[in-house]
C-alpha cells in the first residue's frame, strides 16, 4: 500500500533571473497512474519538467524518479524514461529514420544500457510509425508540424519506457491522430505505464488522465483526481421565464448564483455538477419557457480554477477527493 | 565516450574538415609550387620591395632559403594559425551552444548517457577533427614536396613543425570548445569564442610591426609558436608541455561547466 510514488517533487522552487518560475511544488505520481498537468502559458509546466528530466535543478525541493535525484542521476534516470520535450528541435540536419536509429544507438550504447533491446525497439518503432501514418523518409527540417510531433511520440514510446514525462504531447496533431494519441495512452495504461502529461486541454486531460494537477503563475491551485474535478465544475444554464427577477431570488434563496439580469426574461444561472438534481427539481416548480445550456469553453474551465473562483464547492472539494 | 554519438558527429561534420583541408591544400600546393630555388633570390627582392614592418606583420620574419624555412615562414607565419581557425570557431560553436540554443540538445540528454560522456565526446570530436585535418594537410606537404623538388623538404623538420602548429590550433579550438559549453545562447558563445582568438592573432601580428610593441606576442597563446625557430632546431617539447597543460584544463573546465549548469531546455 504505502509503495513509493515513481515520481516525487518535493517542495521545488525553480526560478529564472527574471523571478519567474515555479514555486513550493510538492506532488507525487505514484505506479501506474496517469497524471495530467494542466496550466495556461506561461504557468510554468515546461519548467516543472526541465527539473524532473534534470536539465535545471531547483534552487530548493528535489525531484526524485524512481527513487532517484533528478539531477544527479540524470543518466540512470533517463534509462527508464520516455520524453516528449514542449519545443520540439531535432538536430540538424537529419532524416527521420536515420534521427531514430541514431536514439536508438544512443540508448542502446550507453554505458548501463541493455544489450538485446535493439530489435524491440525496431518492432515497436514499426508499430508506432504505422499507427501514426508517419512517413520516415526525408529531411526532418521538411517535415509538417504534425509529423515533427509524430516523430516525438516514436522516439518517446519506441523503447518501451515504465515512465513517460510528455510537454504538450499533441500539440499539432489533427483530431484523428490525437484520438490515436490517447488510444496508445490506455494501451500503455493497461501496460502499467505511469505518466506525467502537460497540456491545454481540458477534454484531453478529462479522457486519459486519473488525476489532476492544476497550476497558475508557478504554484498549484488545485489537485485533485479527474471525477472529483467534474463534479466540482459548474456549468452555466441559460433560463428564459416570464420574470427573470423572481426566478433569480428564488435561484439566489437556494444558494445558486446567477449572472447579472440582461433581460427581463432570461436568466444565467451558475449549477455545480453535483447539485444538477437540486437545480432541476426547482425549476420544475418554476414558469420555464426555454432552457439551454451553455457550451463550456476552455476558457470557463480554465477561468473557473484560475482566477481561484472555484465557486462554493471548490475548497471543499478538493480536500474530500484530493489524492494527498 | 559514446561511439554512437562520435560517429553522428563525424557523419554530420566531415564536410567542414574536407573544406579546409581543400582550402589548406590549395594554399600548400600554390606555396611549394611558387618556390624555385633559382628564383629564391627574385623573391628576397621582392620583399625588400615591402616594407619591413609589414612583412614582419604578415608573419614573415625571416628570409628563407630552403624548400622548409621557406613554408615556415611564408605559410606556417600566418595563414596555417589564420585559417584552422576559422574551422575551430565555426566547430566549437556547433558542438555544444547551437544544439543548446535551439534546444536539440534535450534528445542527446534523454538518452542514458550523462552530460559528461556527451560533452566529453563532442570535445574528443573537435580535437581528433584537428589531428586528422593537420595529419592530412603534413601527408600531402611531404607529397607535394616530393612530386615537385624530390628531397628538398627536411621531412623530420616539417613533421614536427605541423605537431606545434596542430597544437597552438587545438588550443584555439579549446577555447571555442570552452565557450561555447559555457554560454546558453549561440550569440554569445561565437562572440567569445571567436573574439578572443581573433585578439590574439592580431596582437600576434601587431608585435611583428614595431619592436616596441613586439611585447604584446607573449601575452597571447602565439608568444611560444616560432614556426622558423622550429626548422632552425630550436626545442619544443617546452611549449608542446604548456600547450598541452592550457587544452587539458580548458577541456576539463569546459566538461565541468557544462554538467554543473542550469540549460533552459
Ligand atoms: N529560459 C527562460 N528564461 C527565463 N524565463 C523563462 C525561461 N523559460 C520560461 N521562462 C518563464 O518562466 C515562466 C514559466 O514558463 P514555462 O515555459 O514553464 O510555462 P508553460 O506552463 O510551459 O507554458 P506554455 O503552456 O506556454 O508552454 C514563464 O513566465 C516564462 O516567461
Ligand atoms: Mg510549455
Amino acid at each position: 500500500m504505502s509503495e513509493r510514488p515513481l515520481i516525487e517533487v518535493k517542495n521545488v522552487t525553480l526560478t529564472y533571473r527574471s523571478g519567474k518560475g515555479v514555486f513550493d511544488l510538492d506532488f507525487n505520481v505514484k505506479a501506474g497512474e496517469i497524471m495530467g498537468y494542466l496550466g495556461p502559458n506561461g504557468a510554468g509546466k515546461t519548467t516543472t519538467i526541465r527539473a524532473l528530466l534534470g536539465f535545471m535543478k531547483p534552487d530548493r525541493g528535489e525531484c526524485l524518479i524512481g527513487g532517484l535525484d533528478c539531477t544527479k542521476n540524470a543518466a540512470a534516470v533517463q534509462q527508464r524514461l520516455g520524453y516528449i520535450p514542449g519545443e520540439i528541435t531535432f538536430p540538424d540536419d537529419m532524416h527521420g529514420d536515420e534521427f531514430l536509429k541514431f536514439i536508438s544507438d544512443m540508448r542502446r550504447t550507453a554505458k548501463n544500457g541493455h544489450k538485446g533491446l535493439n530489435n524491440n525497439h525496431k518492432n515497436r518503432q514499426k508499430e508506432l510509425t504505422e499507427l501514426f501514418e508517419l512517413d520516415l523518409k526525408g529531411r526532418i527540417r521538411k517535415f509538417s508540424k504534425g509529423m515533427k510531433q509524430k516523430l516525438a511520440i516514436v522516439t518517446a514510446f519506441m523503447h518501451d519506457p515504465e515512465i513517460l514525462i510528455l510537454d504538450e504531447p499533441t500539440s499539432g496533431l489533427d483530431p484523428l491522430m490525437q484520438n490515436r494519441f490517447e488510444a496508445l495512452l490506455s494501451e500503455e495504461k493497461s501496460k502499467g505505464k505511469t505518466i506525467l502529461m502537460s497540456s491545454h486541454l481540458f477534454e484531453e486531460v478529462e479522457k486519459t488522465c486519473d488525476n489532476v494537477l492544476i497550476i497558475k503563475d508557478g504554484r498549484i491551485v488545485k489537485q485533485s483526481d479527474i471525477h472529483g474535478l467534474a463534479a466540482s465544475q459548474r456549468k452555466t444554464y441559460i433560463v428564459r421565464t416570464s420574470d427573470a427577477a423572481r426566478l433569480a431570488a428564488l435561484m439566489e434563496g437556494e444558494n445558486f448564483e446567477t449572472g447579472p439580469l440582461a433581460s427581463a426574461d432570461s436568466l444565467e444561472i451558475f449549477v455545480n455538477s453535483a447539485d444538477t438534481g437540486r437545480f432541476i427539481r426547482i425549476l420544475a416548480g418554476a414558469d420555464i419557457l426555454d432552457l439551454d445550456v451553455k457550451a463550456q469553453t476552455l476558457e470557463d474551465v480554465f477561468m473557473q480554477f484560475y482566477t481561484g473562483n472555484t465557486g462554493d464547492g471548490g475548497a471543499a472539494k478538493q480536500n474530500e477527493h484530493g489524492i494527498t | 565516450m559514446n561511439m554512437a554519438l562520435l560517429r553522428m558527429t563525424l557523419k554530420k561534420n566531415w564536410v567542414l574538415i574536407a573544406i579546409f583541408y581543400g582550402i589548406l591544400t590549395m594554399y600548400l600546393s600554390v606555396m611549394i609550387s611558387m618556390f624555385d630555388p633559382e628564383e629564391v633570390n627574385k623573391l628576397l627582392e621582392m620583399v625588400e620591395m615591402f616594407p619591413e614592418n609589414l612583412m614582419k606583420a604578415m608573419g614573415f620574419t625571416s628570409i628563407a632559403t630552403t624548400l622548409t624555412a621557406y613554408l615556415a615562414s611564408w605559410l606556417y607565419g600566418m595563414l596555417m594559425l589564420g585559417l584552422p581557425m576559422v574551422y575551430c570557431i565555426i566547430l566549437g560553436n556547433r558542438l555544444v551552444a547551437k544544439m543548446v540554443d535551439n534546444n536539440s540538445i534535450a534528445y542527446l540528454l534523454s538518452t542514458p548517457n550523462s552530460r559528461i560522456r556527451i560533452i566529453i565526446t563532442r570535445g574528443v570530436y573537435a580535437i581528433l577533427s584537428l589531428i586528422l585535418l593537420f595529419t592530412a594537410v603534413t601527408a600531402t606537404g611531404v607529397l607535394l614536396s616530393e612530386s615537385i623538388y624530390p628531397g628538398l623538404l627536411d621531412i623530420a623538420a616539417f613533421i614536427k613543425l605541423n605537431i606545434i602548429t596542430a597544437m597552438v590550433n587545438m588550443v584555439v579550438m579549446m577555447i571555442s570548445f570552452f565557450f561555447s559549453c559555457l554560454f546558453n545562447e549561440a550569440k554569445y558563445s561565437s562572440l567569445l569564442g571567436a573574439g578572443v582568438p581573433i585578439i590574439f592573432l592580431l596582437m600576434n601580428m601587431l608585435s611583428g610591426v614595431s619592436d616596441k610593441i613586439e611585447y604584446l606576442k607573449r601575452f597571447t597563446i602565439y608568444g611560444l609558436f616560432d614556426p622558423v625557430g622550429v626548422i632552425n632546431g630550436e626545442t619544443v617539447w617546452q611549449a608542446q608541455l604548456i600547450y598541452a597543460a592550457i587544452i587539458a584544463v580548458l577541456f576539463s573546465s569546459a566538461v565541468l561547466i557544462f554538467n554543473k549548469k542550469r540549460l533552459p531546455i
